[in-house]
């Protein structure tokens, strides 16, 4: 008698779990709330829009910090089963987080809007056929430069690298106070974007097997370039952004930030004074003629493996990243390029960032831009070349030993740690 | 526990003469035993906190540390799976040339730091305690008030104050004709960021040193003014020494500040070119924990330098005691 | 260890001295606040002030700023501000009272395994924060409890310079006699603890609850791992989290440092009331021989 009645009791259990586990899993009884970690401004306008719209889907959002802080938040959250459903990654540090096994793979649920991109966008987050997450912005590199001192210096808008020069030399000697640019050690993504631009290819792989390209010639000439620059006094090497930069920046010292699209919104915030100073123009190549440039910075929104909701999750991320409405928040609250094509050419109605009025063909500049963007692959260790490199870089510079051996110990650090955790590389 | 009235000054030698017996018979508890459990229960709850929350994390740290990230296949890269490495991330700590240079900073730095940070903190307890001085109560405040503020806000407002635009310092140098101040430049910034850590330090050092002067007596004093010994020396020759111990505590606690040193060359690192991202050890750690994904590195390197500061204390403490010989810790 | 009753020496500062000590003094004053003071001033800037202006002049900006901090994210500042006071208060409280009874116990009793117990403990602080902030990350995770409340505050309880100023504070104010007769009379060994040990070490309970108060206040690290929810940030992360915003987004220095300022003020409250029951004479008392 006892032992049928624990039985019962046992089944009883067992059947009302099953019950309401599936009750959980289908949403039939409340909402779905997902978790979404970001860092781009004002996102939770964007994620309130979203949840006025689908009440059985409700997203809950946080500022994980920037994006360096958040994929190393979101790495050790995710050893310890803690992953948000949904997170903005990086496009350098996506590789890494695929190998740390974080990111879903997603093609089936977004086969619907993969047509909304250019090829050459959504191999960002595509990897041998898988998609493992959708782009949301981007960031063509373009020359955001004083329209105003240039003009009244004489100096004409450098359109490739040697004009850059011939500018930098004529910026010192109209005010031997300023400089043309400052282009520190710890710009990774920009060396790493001039490299690709000049036909390097810092990493590549085939059937598995990778070819890591940091020490190519193409590569060690950009680093001669830019050393030559600085040997010359010609930029200078101060961080940018810190205070000290920004005072330099309001007062005319820096005549332009070599950068991407989403650099206006940053320098109207740290020198509004300047607003109706700047412009952009298309981003200075190394051979006449050519328009090709990669991204700088830029960041794509995943779906992680710890998510128990992966069908919604991916619903969000596809009205926020691939749809139309999500590129207009996108454009204007978030002073994001959105990396959609349709996205692109609707931002051409838009009216200029602020920080240029007056430059009415910006987005459709933009546009141009963003359709010769060269496709980037980024290796499994980013972070380990992007820490390797700041460091040597600035070590060389502090030095005045040759670029190019720091280049060439970067090559090797990263060479070293991909073969020691185990991959299969061409260099050895 | 109700008291029992049988346990009088009367009684209790006789119980205690006869435990085993009473014991039995009685069903209230002993003064003895109870002696013997009331310790477990004041300190019980702290102890679990520490096993939990200190005992247990160096473990798991000492654990992964033996171990490593290899790639298996499977996915679309592979997959990190971690496996045991036996010594090879302690060996990594020993043969990495950054973390002996970074070692070398965190030298430099506590040349800069320690000894000033004492010294200061040590002069001004002693003016403090000098007869006539005014404003002791603000002045006291006041050099305390920077130990209240963060080390992330003090490096940030201490870094607006070194960079040449939007310093004060520099601002009067150069209408002087000077030039700017090389703060966070190579030649400065051991003094800038041990700067940082004086002034956040000072005040702290400085009330332990202060009260331990406010409890020696008065007649000491006046003994040696009698014999004609001015203020000066008197704060030599009998203060210092009898607030050795205070200093040696002081001390201690400024080297294992020193060796952990981390906020301030972080928040200053983005503002100037000098600072590496191995500058000290912490940061280091910092980096292979959370920036390069090398969390048994991190663990190595932690183990190393928790057992270094040991070390170093240990060798502190032995030598003030071989050279006072009265002092307990 | 006696206690040592501290003599006043009225008679030696109504004597006239020289003012040197005074000047030296005021200038480590000076010193002191000279960052504080750029602070405030700093606070009053509107964002292209900041840059721009000489770095003690008062600006034009400050009830922008203070608009801007406050409405930050919707009240975010409001929150951590929330925050940080129920980390370092609760925290503190129950630091105190744990440190209270574990220094009352080391002190007082003597028992198998004291000294161990107090000098792992007291090996605690040579571990620096980040080697134990993953860890602890990761064995919360295991029991379901990082992110909470609880995540940030139980790891801080913990605190071996407390348990250490406690056990030399209990040494040198509680006298065994009174424990004793109080033992003779019958009473508990909580109760003797409650309600003669604690009203006895209440002065330096003061000074450990200061002490813990503010380390909590702030501590970066540990929230800054632990938790992901923004709204439960406390000041030091939130505010860090206002300068590092990653590229495309400039850091906001304005709101970040109006949000310094604020946030010094109540601890500087707070340790201006406290400063008249600081007993930190414990301190000396502990070293002396």
């Amino acid at each position: 008698m006892k032992k049928s009645k624990i039985a019962t009791a046992v089944a009883t259990l067992a059947l009302s779990a099953i019950v309401l586990s599936g009750c959980s899993a289908g949403g039939s009884d409340g909402a779905v709330t997902l978790d979404f970690w970001s860092w781009a401004p004002n996102t939770q306008e964007l994620v309130d829009v979203w949840n006025e719209e689908n009440p059985d889907i409700q997203v809950r959002y946080t500022d994980a910090g920037g994006g360096k802080d958040s994929s190393a938040k979101l790495l050790t959250a995710s050893r310890a089963g803690n992953a948000p459903d949904i997170a903005a990654v990086e496009y350098p540090t996506l590789p890494s987080l695929i190998v740390a096994d974080v990111p879903l793979e997603i093609t089936d649920y977004v086969s619907d809007v993969t047509a909304n991109y250019a090829d050459g966008t959504l191999a960002l987050t595509t990897f041998d056929g898988h998609v493992m997450g959708l782009p949301q912005d981007v960031g063509p590199m373009a020359l955001i430069y004083r329209s105003d001192l240039l003009a009244e210096w004489g100096i004409p808008v450098p359109t490739t690298w040697d004009e850059f020069r011939t500018a930098a030399a004529a910026v010192r000697e109209a005010n031997p106070d300023a400089y043309i640019a400052s282009l520190p050690a710890d710009q990774w993504a920009f060396y790493a974007g001039v490299a690709t631009q000049a036909g390097a290819e810092w990493w590549s792989v085939e059937d598995g097997t990778w070819t890591v390209g940091i020490a190519d010639e193409a590569s060690l000439e950009v680093a001669d370039f830019f050393e030559g620059l600085v040997a010359d006094d010609l930029i200078s090497t101060e961080p940018i952004l810190t205070p000290e930069w920004n005072a330099k920046a309001n007062r005319g010292e820096y005549i332009s930030w070599p950068s991407a699209l989403w650099a206006p919104g940053v320098i109207e915030g740290v020198a509004p004074e300047t607003i109706g100073n700047w412009s952009m123009s298309p981003f200075p190549q190394w051979t006449a003629g050519d328009t090709g440039v990669a991204n700088q910075g830029g960041s794509s929104v995943i779906v992680t493996k710890d998510s128990e909701h992966p069908e919604q999750a991916a619903e969000f991320v596809k009205w926020l990243n691939a749809s139309d409405a999500g590129a207009e928040l996108l454009i204007n609250v978030q002073n994001a390029y959105p990396a959609t094509t349709a996205g692109q050419e609707s931002a051409i109605n838009n009216a200029p960032p602020s920080l240029m009025p007056d430059q009415a063909d910006y987005y459709s500049l933009a546009a141009t831009i963003a359709s010769n963007t060269i496709p980037v692959t980024w290796g499994p260790n980013v972070n380990v070349a992007e820490s390797a490199f700041t460091d040597e870089l600035q070590r060389a510079i502090a030095n005045g030993t040759p670029w190019r051996d720091a280049f060439i110990a970067v090559q090797k650090t990263v060479v070293d740690d991909m073969t020691d955790v185990g991959f299969d590389i061409t260099n050895k | 526990m109700t008291a029992t009235p049988a346990t009088t000054a009367a009684t209790r030698p006789r119980s205690e003469a006869t435990p085993a017996r009473t014991e039995a018979s009685r069903p209230r508890k002993r003064p003895r035993s109870r002696t013997r459990f009331a310790p477990y229960m004041f300190v019980g709850p702290a102890v679990v906190l520490f096993v939990l929350f200190m005992l247990l994390p160096i473990i798991y740290a000492a654990y992964i540390s033996f171990t490593t990230y290899k790639l298996e296949s499977g996915g679309i890269f592979g997959t990190q799976v971690q496996v045991f490495a036996g010594f090879k991330n302690y060996i990594a700590v020993f043969q990495d040339q950054a973390l002996l240079t970074g070692f070398g900073n965190l030298a430099l730095y506590s040349i800069i730091a320690v000894p000033l940070t004492l010294g200061l903190a040590l002069l001004f307890a002693l003016l403090l305690d000098t007869p006539g001085v005014r404003a002791t109560r603000f002045a006291q405040t006041a050099i305390f008030i920077p130990y209240a503020v963060p080390g992330v806000i003090a490096a940030l407002l201490w870094g607006f104050m070194y960079l040449p635009s939007t310093s004060p310092f520099s601002y009067i140098t150069e209408a002087l004709g000077w030039g700017t101040i090389p703060f966070l430049e190579q030649s400065g910034i051991y003094g800038s960021i041990g700067n940082i850590a004086i002034w956040g330090g000072v005040g702290f050092n400085m009330i332990i040193i202060y009260t331990s002067l406010r409890s020696i007596p008065a007649e000491i004093y006046e003994a040696a003014s009698l014999d004609g010994a001015n203020e000066a020396q008197i704060a030599w020759r009998i203060k210092v020494p009898l607030v050795v111990p205070a200093l040696i505590l002081t001390g201690i606690f400024s080297v294992i500040g020193a060796l952990q040193l981390y906020s301030e060359p972080t928040t200053l690192k983005p503002m100037t070119d000098v600072i590496s991202q191995t500058w000290v050890p912490l940061m280091t750690i910092y980096r292979n924990a959370f920036l390069t994904d090398d969390l048994p590195g991190a663990a190595a390197l932690s183990v190393v330098l928790a057992l270094g500061t040991v070390a170093l204390s240990a060798l502190v403490l032995w030598l003030s005691g071989r050279r006072n010989k009265g002092a307990q810790s | 260890m006696t206690a040592v009753a501290v003599r006043e020496r009225a008679n030696l500062h109504t004597r006239k001295g020289k003012t040197w000590p005074t000047v030296i003094l005021m200038i480590g004053a000076l010193y002191c606040l000279v960052p504080v003071i750029w602070v405030f001033a700093a606070m009053t800037k509107s964002p292209s002030e900041l840059f721009t202006t000489f770095s003690f002049l008062p600006g034009s900006g400050a009830l922008d700023n203070l608009g801007d901090l406050f409405s930050y994210g919707g009240g975010q500042y409001g929150m951590w501000a929330a925050n940080s006071l129920l980390y370092a208060g609760v925290g503190g409280v129950v630091s105190t009272f744990i440190s209270t009874m574990a220094g009352y116990g080391l002190a007082k009793y003597e028992f198998k395994g004291r000294s161990l117990i107090f000098y792992s403990i007291l090996g605690g602080v040579l571990i620096p924060g980040i080697t134990l902030a993953i860890p602890q990350y990761l064995l919360l995770s295991q029991a379901n409890m990082a992110g909470g409340v609880l995540s940030v505050l139980l790891p801080l309880i913990i605190s071996p310079f407390g348990i250490y100023l406690s056990r030399v504070y209990a040494s040198a104010a509680v006298p065994q006699d009174t424990i004793e007769a109080a033992r003779l009379d019958g009473a508990s060994e909580w109760g003797i603890f409650l309600r003669i040990g604690l009203p006895m070490m209440l002065p330096g309970m003061v000074t450990v609850f200061m002490l813990q108060f503010i380390g909590i206040w702030n501590n970066f690290l540990l929230p800054f791992i632990m938790l992901s929810d923004q709204n439960s940030y406390p000041l030091t992360v939130g505010l860090y989290t206002l300068l590092s915003k990653g590229s495309g987004t400039p850091a906001l220095y304005s709101v970040a440092i109006t949000g310094a300022a604020i946030s010094i003020i109540p601890l500087i409250a707070l340790m201006l009331f406290l400063q008249r029951f600081w007993r930190l004479d414990l301190l000396s008392g502990g070293v002396k021989g």
